[in-house]
């Protein structure tokens, strides 16, 4: 069930702006994000001390991650969960499969995780034989419709009611209406049978505390609450940075994590993990694993893209981009997206996949200011341009050359008054591509300021 | 403080009753059973299993069977915070998960006692003894903003959550 990505085959970020653009059903869907925005930054204003006590808490964190990590793996261990470390995606996927297969498990349900997005782990299990069933219920739709979701909160944010109607209809093979408590009706039966005969829980993780061995997880719909606590195993997915020094730090974060991403106070759900079920209870998995993923993290720390490890994914910098609101997520072609997308996507691949990305950007620094643990995404955008140069060879042609002409009070003199006599100046340059067509030079004052001094100072 | 946490759990749109006696409560809860009503052992009320004429116990041997049936689910708080407004369940051997998840309806019964200022507080608390397993903090009705990002209430966990105060003697 779980879906490839359609994408334009060799089309860049700009292209696929370009055409996200240009979809009216798009378009009208991305509307409803301006309600969220408003309601997320009201809640957002509300603490203002909290982001600096929030971005401090993660910076302890980071400057001795490995500490942590080892301080949490005891504590975890010590109440009875299997700690597994993941180098890379397939290593992680390799654990799961691994559990999977042992237990003999058939139907695996799914609570939103963009870790387990990152690692592939759907299409890895349903490769496997087993049916791996999204249970968020955004992520169910863009699962269903063969797509990648388009925001890590709201995953099917790019779909309409009507279109979103069309998706279910078609798994349910019965006409829906469009009306959102029929939808949600239908979709609550139908992912209720999923999770009473699913064997296998797959979660990710939103704060995981090294003092108690405490997984925290949060949710609006209780489908995370479903996968930990009816099958037999659960599995938790947590990148690495994911660890916090004290279950106490959460007083902090989970507020300042919810307001941030939905406007809320607090989620719905926050589920609080320690340990798999203990003698004597009813329900609770008898296993819980917890699998740590590096996945090129470890090797960020000490770089000038260490901090992008304390991003919380509140999904905060998508929400006020001014790029991510007119195209969403899939312009992206990556598991992230928006502002933390342009930086993690190139980092967590080696530079192999989104090297174009921090390019498309106004570098307006919305994301940075709205970052509530106080990331300075425009600066590594910005950064990670240097990383890899984009080429152009006409457009470097072009720069050397206006650098070698103003160089010189002449050449200066010269190149403005042929621009005031031809006109040439407030058009484009010709042959330089894309980077003029969409900027045009300067119109030239009819009288240059040297020759207005010149005039009047007599 | 009590007034804050109602208006809060309010707005999360919770219905609350009370604070009330516990003898009242007894027989508010009696009056509001329908159904096969699921009951943890966490609920502060002593009796209240044989008050109710359809009760599943969670030591029933099918009770994994049968809680999928069930009308209502009750049970107790360990905590609760005013800001942000929120309940928290303990996991125990008595006191399942699954009941304030898989049934329609979920009563949740709060001593005015347990209700702390904020989630700080709560954790300091609770961290000063062994956690348990699972707790689970409830804010309201399950809900979503999944379709256009507008909030529609019981996806997957109760559609209905009723709070019932508990006064202290």
């Amino acid at each position: 069930m779980s879906g490839t990505h359609v994408t334009t085959p060799g089309a860049d970020f700009r292209e696929r702006s370009a055409s996200a653009v240009g979809d009216p059903q798009l378009q009208r869907a991305l509307h409803n994000m301006d309600r969220r925005l408003r309601t997320a930054a009201q809640a957002a204003a509300a603490h203002p001390d909290w982001k600096a006590r929030a971005a401090a808490v993660r910076r302890e964190t980071l400057r001795d991650l490995d500490g942590w990590l080892d301080k949490l793996e005891a504590a975890l261990v010590a109440r009875g969960v299997v700690v597994h470390r993941a180098e890379d995606p397939a290593a992680a996927r390799a654990v799961v499969l691994g559990i999977a297969r042992r237990i003999d498990a058939r139907t695996v349900v799914k609570s939103k995780s963009m870790a387990t997005e990152e690692i592939e782990l759907g299409a890895a299990l349903e490769a496997a034989g087993m049916r791996s069933v999204e249970t968020d219920l955004g992520e169910y739709i863009v699962q269903l419709a063969g797509e990648r979701p388009s925001h890590m909160i709201t995953p099917a944010i790019h779909k309409t009611l009507p279109q979103i109607r069309d998706v279910l209809a078609r798994e349910a093979g019965t006409e829906l209406p469009v009306d959102r408590e029929a939808l949600t009706e239908w979709a609550r039966e139908r992912l209720r049978t999923e999770f009473l005969r699913a064997d296998l829980g797959i979660t990710g993780v939103n704060f995981a505390a090294a003092d108690t061995g405490t997984i925290v997880l949060v949710t609006n719909e209780g489908n995370g609450r479903y996968c930990t606590t009816w099958p037999r195993v659960h599995i938790a997915m947590m990148p690495i940075e994911k660890v916090i020094p004290r279950l106490a730090d959460v007083a902090t974060l989970l507020p300042l994590l919810t307001s941030h991403a939905t406007g809320q106070a607090l989620s719905n759900y926050v589920t609080m993990l320690t340990g798999p079920r203990r003698e004597g209870e009813f329900d609770g998995p008898d296993e819980l694993h917890v699998v740590f993923l590096d996945h090129r993290r470890r090797a960020l720390l000490g770089t000038r893209y260490e901090e992008m490890l304390a991003c919380i994914r509140c999904g905060a910098c998508l929400n006020v981009c001014p790029v991510y609101r007119n195209v969403s997520g899939h312009a992206y072609d990556a598991v992230y997206s928006g502002p933390m997308g342009k930086v993690l996507t190139p980092l967590l691949s080696g530079h192999a996949q989104g090297a174009d990305l921090p390019y498309g950007s106004t570098l307006c620094h919305a994301c940075s200011d709205a970052c509530p643990v106080q990331i300075p995404l425009a600066d590594m955008i910005l950064d990670l341009r240097t990383e890899v140069p984009e080429r152009h060879e006409t457009r470097t042609a072009l720069w050397d050359a206006w650098a070698r002409v103003w160089s010189s009070p002449r050449g200066y003199r010269l190149t403005t008054a042929l621009a005031r006599m031809t006109g040439l100046a407030g058009g484009h340059v010709p042959g330089a591509g894309r980077w003029t067509r969409t900027r045009a030079l300067p119109v030239p004052a009819r009288e240059s300021f040297r020759a207005r001094w010149g005039k009047e100072h007599r | 403080m009590i007034g804050a946490f109602v208006e809060g759990l309010r707005a999360n749109d919770c219905e609350v009753t009370g604070p009330v006696a516990v003898e009242d409560a007894r027989r508010l809860l009696v009056r509001y059973a329908r159904g096969t009503v699921a009951l943890n052992a966490d609920v502060p009320i002593a009796g209240l299993a044989d008050d109710l004429d359809d009760v599943l116990l969670p030591d029933a041997p099918d009770w994994r069977a049968r809680l999928p049936d069930a009308a209502i689910g009750i049970t107790g708080a360990r905590i609760a915070v005013v800001d942000p407004p929120t309940i928290a369940l303990a996991a125990a051997p008595g006191s399942p998960r699954a009941t304030s998840l898989i049934p329609p309806v979920h009563v949740c019964v709060v001593p005015v006692g347990d209700v702390v200022p904020t989630l700080g507080d709560a954790l300091a608390r609770l961290t000063a003894e062994e956690l348990p397993s699972a707790l689970t903090w409830i804010g309201g009705p399950s809900r979503t903003g999944d379709l256009e990002m507008i909030l529609t209430l019981g996806v997957h966990g109760p559609r209905r959550v009723e709070v019932v105060l508990i006064a202290p003697d």
